[in-house]
């Protein structure tokens, strides 16, 4: 996958090109508005993330014209401001999602990845983690042909952790991704365990290996090379 | 008051001190004129005596010329010096059958080497009389004078005052989130357009001054959350290094922290930009719908910690407020009512077309209810909260004029909101 990540802080951008990179992504990088205008007209990317405030120009501009000239390709909008109008502006100006910062990166890819299922596979894609295939479309879970019955809680965790293979995800960064801003300004995550317990009995009962390893009862990493003891 | 009434009540109690003096004054000036005139002409009258006396006529003693005229010519036998006396004399008076104050004037004479005694008294008109006229004659003018002002009055307040009036107007309709100043209207009141241009200024002084404070609002936020993206960021990929479980823990520790510095962050930006009131629309919004789906994502939280809920809620209320502050109004009233409960607690929720209303059991208060709605006020200074849910909910209920209470009752917290200034129908 091509990525283009349109941003003008380099602290973030590390951030973000070493998370990205390190699952095999191929990651361009424009830190201001006419190297990103002349990357988008040269070049075809998958998708673009695009912070809404860069130097020489607005990333809502840069919207337009991809829009204009490519409309085909997946586009996420990473703001700092939580201004409802931007929101409102970028969706409508055709981005497929919005991110606010502070963001977990595990949060970002996730988003990344169903912007591409949804832009280049019709939405129609099997996620396939060993013997767990998820299909994106009709929202079903098998394992080696075996339908699993989860809640769409579940359904949306098993997803994320297949977005962030091998990667610690803390309950807080789980929760917020489940639950949204709702869970911000709670201190018990416990609701977590019972989620992530709940799913991993469904998949153990279904036949699939124990991939969701707890990390000091902290956070989780779906750790595909792990095998069942 | 009015101005007009004002203006029209002082100008009338001036006027009735001023006529009041403007009276006494006026009667002692026509009462010393009237008596200097009688004088001079007793004086005169004593001249013609002494003249006729020297011409050698022959007066009787006491004569009257007429019922008003008295004179006294008496021929002394004793010498005395030419003298003229004024005096002032009461005299009875037959008509009024009481004493008058009366002019007198007394002289003598030497004629032939005869002292004559000649004296004359009378007044022409009545203290009475003067003091009568005096006052019909200021009774007149303080009528004039009512009906003038009553008149000024009528203009000032019409077409003199429009321009002002129009100015008052602007003043009273001027929203400052619709960032429009009040341009001046052109008068020719030297002061109206003091006044206009005053406004303008000052208006377009309030616009500016609240649009750089939101973006300030606006800017901190943003350059805020950009570090602390940041430092997430780099949590997260310490995460994947290899960490023993205590550098796992801080970690953790740092990760919760920075989520509840751009929580605060967040927050504060909110309050600011209600307080700016940006949110004031004429939108209308389904609060039934709001609480009941806010009651669904917090599902999870409430099976978690056992909580009863009972609910009596009416059917889509419909309510004149912002969505967006309708739904973070309920979300931390029913988060707060989550959070500061007690293990298999309860939750009532009712919802009319008057009031909102979550009571919840929890902890006894150590402090006064009202007083969690300041903000960073806490029930208990070291929970993890941020301490600015209530004071939200607090600007919000303000800002839509409504009406909020808590009240707290042993281990039982209720919070009612009216929605009568809300209410649609």
């Amino acid at each position: 996958m091509k990525i283009l990540v349109i941003e003008d802080n380099r602290d973030l951008l590390e951030n973000i090109l070493t998370y990205l990179k390190r699952e095999g992504y191929r990651c361009e990088t424009a830190p201001d508005y006419d190297i990103a205008f002349n990357k988008i007209m040269s070049f075809t990317y998958d998708v673009i993330l695009i912070d809404l405030m860069i130097p020489g120009g607005s990333g809502l501009q840069i919207l337009r014209e991809l829009k204009s000239a490519r409309p085909q390709t997946g586009t996420i909008i990473i703001s700092a401001k939580n201004s409802l109008d931007d929101k409102v502006t970028g969706l409508e100006l055709g981005a497929d999602d919005y991110l606010t910062k502070p963001f977990q990166l595990a949060e970002l890819h996730a988003r990344i990845k169903a912007v591409y299922r949804r832009n280049n596979l019709n939405g129609d894609a099997v996620v396939q983690v060993n013997e767990i295939a998820i299909h994106t479309k009709k929202m079903e879970t098998r394992v080696n042909e075996t339908l699993v019955d989860l809640t769409p809680k579940e359904y949306d965790l098993l997803l994320y952790f297949s977005s962030n293979k091998n990667h610690v995800l803390s309950k807080q960064t789980i929760a917020e991704h489940l639950w949204g801003d709702y869970v911000g300004h709670l201190d018990n995550l416990d609701f977590v365990y019972q989620h992530i317990k709940n799913l991993r009995k469904k998949l153990i009962q279904a036949g699939a290996n124990d991939y969701i390893e707890s990390i000091y009862s902290i956070g989780y990493k779906f750790n595909v090379n792990r095998r069942s003891p | 008051m009015k101005l007009f009434t004002k203006f029209l009540l002082i100008y009338l109690a001036v006027s009735v001190v001023v006529l009041g003096i403007g009276g006494i004054i006026s009667y002692h000036i026509i009462k010393d004129e009237i008596d200097k005139e009688l004088k001079f002409e007793f004086l005169d009258r004593i001249d013609r005596v002494t003249y006729l006396l020297e011409q050698g006529k022959t007066f009787a003693k006491f004569r009257e010329i007429d019922q008003d005229e008295n004179l006294v010519i008496v021929p002394l036998d004793t010498f005395k010096e030419n003298n003229t006396q004024v005096s002032d004399t009461l005299i009875w008076d037959d008509r009024f059958e009481r004493e008058e104050k009366n002019v007198k004037v007394s002289a003598f004479r030497n004629i032939n080497d005869t002292t004559y005694f000649i004296s004359t008294y009378g007044n022409m008109i009545e203290s009475d009389d003067v003091r009568e006229a005096v006052i019909s004659i200021l009774l007149w003018i303080l009528g004039l004078q009512v009906l003038g002002a009553a008149g000024i009055g009528f203009v000032v307040s019409g077409p003199l005052f429009k321009p002002f009036r129009k100015t008052l107007k602007r003043i009273q309709n001027f929203q400052i989130n619709e960032k429009q100043y009040l341009k001046a209207e052109p008068t020719n009141v030297k002061e109206f357009r003091d006044l206009n241009i005053f406004v303008e200024e000052m208006t377009k002084k309030a616009v500016s001054d609240f649009n750089n404070l939101k973006e300030f609002a606006e800017n901190a936020s943003h350059e805020l959350q950009t570090p602390v993206a940041i430092a997430k960021g780099k949590l997260e990929l310490l995460t994947e290094t290899n960490l023993n479980e205590q550098q796992y823990s801080y970690v953790e520790k740092l990760e919760t922290t920075l989520n509840k510095l751009s929580r605060l962050n967040d927050s504060l930006a909110l309050l600011t930009k209600i307080e700016n009131h940006e949110f004031s629309t004429n939108e209308t919004v389904n609060i039934s719908k709001i609480v009941k789906d806010g009651i669904d994502a917090f599902q999870e939280l409430l099976s978690l910690n056992n909580l009863q809920l009972v609910t009596d809620i009416s059917d889509s209320t419909i309510l004149k407020i912002h969505p967006s502050l309708a739904e973070i109004m309920w979300s931390n009233l029913f988060r707060n009512a989550i959070t500061h409960n007690i293990q298999n607690g309860e939750i009532n929720i009712s919802l009319n077309t008057d009031y909102l209303e979550i009571s919840n059991t929890g902890k006894e208060l150590k402090t006064e209810p009202f007083v969690l709605f300041e903000r960073f006020k806490k029930g208990e200074q070291n929970s993890e909260s941020i301490g600015l849910g209530l004071s939200i909910v607090k600007r919000i209920v303000d800002q839509n004029e409504m009406l909020i209470s808590y009240t707290s009752e042993k281990n039982r917290h209720t919070i009612r909101i009216s929605l009568k200034s809300v209410k649609t129908d």
